[in-house]
């Protein structure tokens, strides 16, 4: 439920591939369309002697490269003021020490910390980040739609939100140090996924209760495959809200939230 | 989330069948886990385990039209002991049969939702009924495993219920007022009742079979082959024959179905799978019966009614002309497809804030919402007004809307504010209840719940109701997860 960096699912989506050209002649041409029909993998796309058809071959170039943009494009200065977030930046100074460094990815450094300090509501009960990740198309696509829900529904059950921050090149754990910073009771990271070929705007949110650097993974909680074709974003800020609302009433956040999982680990 | 270590959730699931005839009730146990493959987390049955199978007993009657409510109870309570079963999460109660006995489920029906409390209740028509008796038969899953179409006739005391199945689910039903019970006999062979339809059928064959008389066994074959030969004739298709047309209970398919395997079940579908299996008629019986509600009576006048002459005019008629196979329940097909069958999961984020579970709520379909945001208001309104008319009597009604338009938190939030007003005008002790076919109704209800003061919201997603259905509304699973739905189309139609 939980993970070192936001690459774990990939990606799950539904694009539609029924323009794509089937197999020629299916001998069950309606069990082959119940089967592409249940899975957005590329099944059933034919071939051209032993390598796939042009036509294949395109829609993955083609998929390839909305993935690579989304993780190497920046997300929009436009969309960032537009959502009155306040724009920081990792330890990371490009995209490629993005990559080649996740540990910078998790922290800021002081002047950041010292800008955040004058700028940003200190000891809020909910510090909400917003992280391009490994996407940032998730960010521009979902991002509008789930913050002002997500807003609502913290304003809804009486807690108080600090500044809403937005963090270029952040990687998941970024939230602990901004959330140690500002004294925050709890962190909600959303953050891109890392895009996959039938999806590349994929969002997720991390949570954790009681932000520290170094807080371990199994403390925090996702939500995740935020998108039109998973769950809806405005849903998801729904959602998230109610699960901010358990992690400050029971004061903890991943597997010490699940009563099941509890369990589990105390039988193990 | 996706569960690392979640065990499937159990739920005890009760199936009643009141039938003409017989009144049975299983006890099962519903595995309930996360069968999401990709997108949103999606609940589902994942296992049905029948726990224990009730007495097959005679259906207690004041008189031939009315149930008995306080015996049924009463079957019903002796069953649930003999189970073991306390608490019960969900099931249906199916009050089959001649329409006049309808009057007489709805007080059956609360009065078994009180004696077992956290109880889903649902009454069908005969339409449900056929449904129901193919997915516990097995016919529905052997059309689905196999790939095949396969019709289930389930042949009862007051009517026999066809559904086809195919690997898509239920192609088609169809229903006839033919049946075992439609001929009344005493002891000695007097006709005590003989029911209006069999009764013009009789003349149509030249035959009279008066009150009171004593007929030639001869005579009692003509007519149940007589009915057999409708059955066959409504499986066939069309063209249909004049007197198959007079005992059909709503439409017949308007062109034939290729059928790759037939089952029977019901009272009188078992009878007759027996007499197969005693002549070794049937050759493909891929699995051995596993209900065995004790030997058949060889006697054709054991039931004091048609159904033994009717069993065998069937299975000559139907072993001759359709591929008949035998599946694993004939008798308690209904009653299994009743408790095992009924219960579906809404999506799980949704807003449910209502004291217990909710009952026969009427669905309102407002379709889709395609206008413009200025006019929301009014189209809400109207239809929040017009469902209030029309369900004036009922404890409140479900708004369904197929499609809210874009999910944008702009939409959502006008809909929330229009569906707020729309309310204003009704009473505050009725609940708003709405349900989308979208994944929105965790951000509806939030939405909705910050709008509206002292009422109770409930908003639940991804199901698609239509008019005529009822809807009751279990308690939520987990924390905030999914609720049990029981989706009742034809309930208490009369």
């Amino acid at each position: 439920m939980a993970s070192e960096t936001n690459d774990t699912d990939g990606e799950q989506s539904s694009r539609d591939r029924s323009t794509a050209r089937p197999i020629d002649n299916p001998i069950d041409r309606e069990a082959l369309e119940r089967i592409t029909a249940r899975n957005p993998s590329r099944l059933g796309v034919g071939r051209s002697g032993p390598r796939p058809r042009t036509e294949t071959l395109l829609q993955f170039r083609s998929d390839h490269g909305l993935a690579r943009d989304a993780v190497l494009t920046h997300v929009d200065e436009a969309v960032v003021d537009e959502l009155g977030l306040m724009k920081i930046q990792s330890g990371v100074a490009d995209k490629d020490e993005y990559l080649a460094r996740p540990d910078l990815g998790r922290d800021i450094s002081e002047e950041t910390t010292a800008r955040l300090r004058e700028e940003c509501t200190t000891s809020p009960q909910v510090q909400i980040v917003v992280s391009d990740g490994l996407s940032s198309t998730a960010v521009e696509t979902n991002v509008p739609e789930l913050l002002p829900v997500l807003l609502d529904g913290l304003a809804d059950r009486g807690l108080d939100v600090g500044t809403p921050v937005f963090v270029e090149y952040g990687r998941v754990d970024v939230m602990d140090a901004i959330g140690e910073e500002l004294d925050a009771d709890c962190c909600v990271n959303l953050i891109g996924e890392r895009p996959g070929l039938a999806s590349a705007e994929s969002l997720s949110a991390y949570m954790v209760y009681g932000p520290e650097r170094g807080t371990p993974t199994s403390k925090k909680s996702v939500i995740s495959n935020i998108h039109d074709g998973g769950l809806p974003p405005i849903e998801a800020g729904a959602q998230i809200a109610d699960l901010v609302e358990e992690m400050c009433e029971r004061e903890c956040s991943g597997l010490e939230l699940r009563e099941d999982d509890r369990e589990f680990q105390e039988a193990a | 989330m996706p569960p690392v270590t979640r065990e499937p959730e159990r739920l005890t699931s009760v199936g009643i069948d009141v039938g003409t005839t017989t009144t049975q009730v299983i006890v099962s146990e519903l595995s309930v886990e996360d069968v999401s493959s990709g997108g949103a987390t999606r609940l589902g049955v994942t296992d049905r385990e029948i726990v224990h199978r009730g007495e097959i007993r005679e259906t207690p009657l004041v008189d031939p039209e009315t149930i008995e409510v306080d015996a049924v109870a009463g079957i019903v309570d002796a069953e649930l002991r003999a189970a073991g079963v306390e608490d019960v999460d969900t099931g249906a109660i199916i009050v089959t049969g001649e329409t006049a006995r309808a009057a007489n489920a709805e007080p059956l029906a609360h009065r078994i939702a009180e004696s077992t409390g956290e109880f889903v209740v649902a009454t069908a028509g005969p339409e449900l009924e056929a449904v129901l008796a193919g997915q516990g038969s097995g016919a529905a899953r052997r059309a689905a495993e196999r790939e095949e179409t396969v019709a289930n006739v389930d042949v009862g005391g007051g009517t026999t219920n066809i559904a086809v199945f195919d690997e898509k689910g239920v192609r088609d039903t169809l229903c006839l007022d033919v049946g075992g019970r439609l001929v009344r006999l005493g002891k000695d062979g007097t006709v005590s009742a003989v029911s209006d339809p069999v009764q013009r059928l009789a003349r149509a064959e030249g035959l009279e079979l008066a009150v009171a008389t004593i007929p030639d066994r001869e005579a009692l074959v003509a007519v149940a082959k007589a009915m057999a030969d409708r059955v066959i004739d409504a499986l066939t298709g069309p063209p249909y024959d004049e007197s198959t047309l007079d005992l059909a209970i709503g439409s017949l398919p308007a062109e034939s179905i290729p059928l790759d395997a037939v089952a029977f079940s019901g009272g009188v579908g078992r009878l007759l799978v027996a007499e197969n299996d005693a002549s070794g008629a049937i050759r493909d019986d891929p699995e051995p019966g596993i209900s065995d509600p004790g030997p058949v009576s060889d006697d054709w006048r054991a039931y004091a009614d048609l159904g033994p002459l009717l069993a065998a005019a069937l299975a000559g008629r139907a072993n001759e002309t359709l591929p008949v196979v035998t599946l694993e329940e004939d008798i308690r097909a209904t009653v299994v497809g009743a408790g095992t069958r009924t219960t579906r999961f809404s999506g799980n984020t949704i807003h449910v804030e209502s004291d217990g579970p909710l009952r026969n709520l009427p669905a309102f379909p407002v379709g889709e919402l395609d206008c413009e945001r200025s006019e929301l208001g009014d189209v809400l309104s109207s239809a929040v007004e017009t469902a209030r008319e029309r369900h004036e009597a009922e404890p409140g009604f479900a708004l369904a809307i197929s499609d809210v338009g874009s999910l944008s938190y702009e939409r959502i939030e006008a809909l929330a504010a229009a569906l707020a007003d729309a309310y204003t005008p009704l009473p505050s002790d009725l609940p708003l209840v709405v349900v989308t076919r979208q994944n929105c109704a965790k951000v509806l209800g939030q939405g909705l719940a910050r709008r509206v003061e002292g009422r109770s919201v409930v908003a639940i997603d991804e199901l698609t109701v239509d008019v005529g259905d009822y809807l009751d509304i279990g308690t939520p699973m987990r924390r905030g997860g999914a609720v049990p739905v029981a989706i009742k189309t034809l309930a208490f139609d009369s």
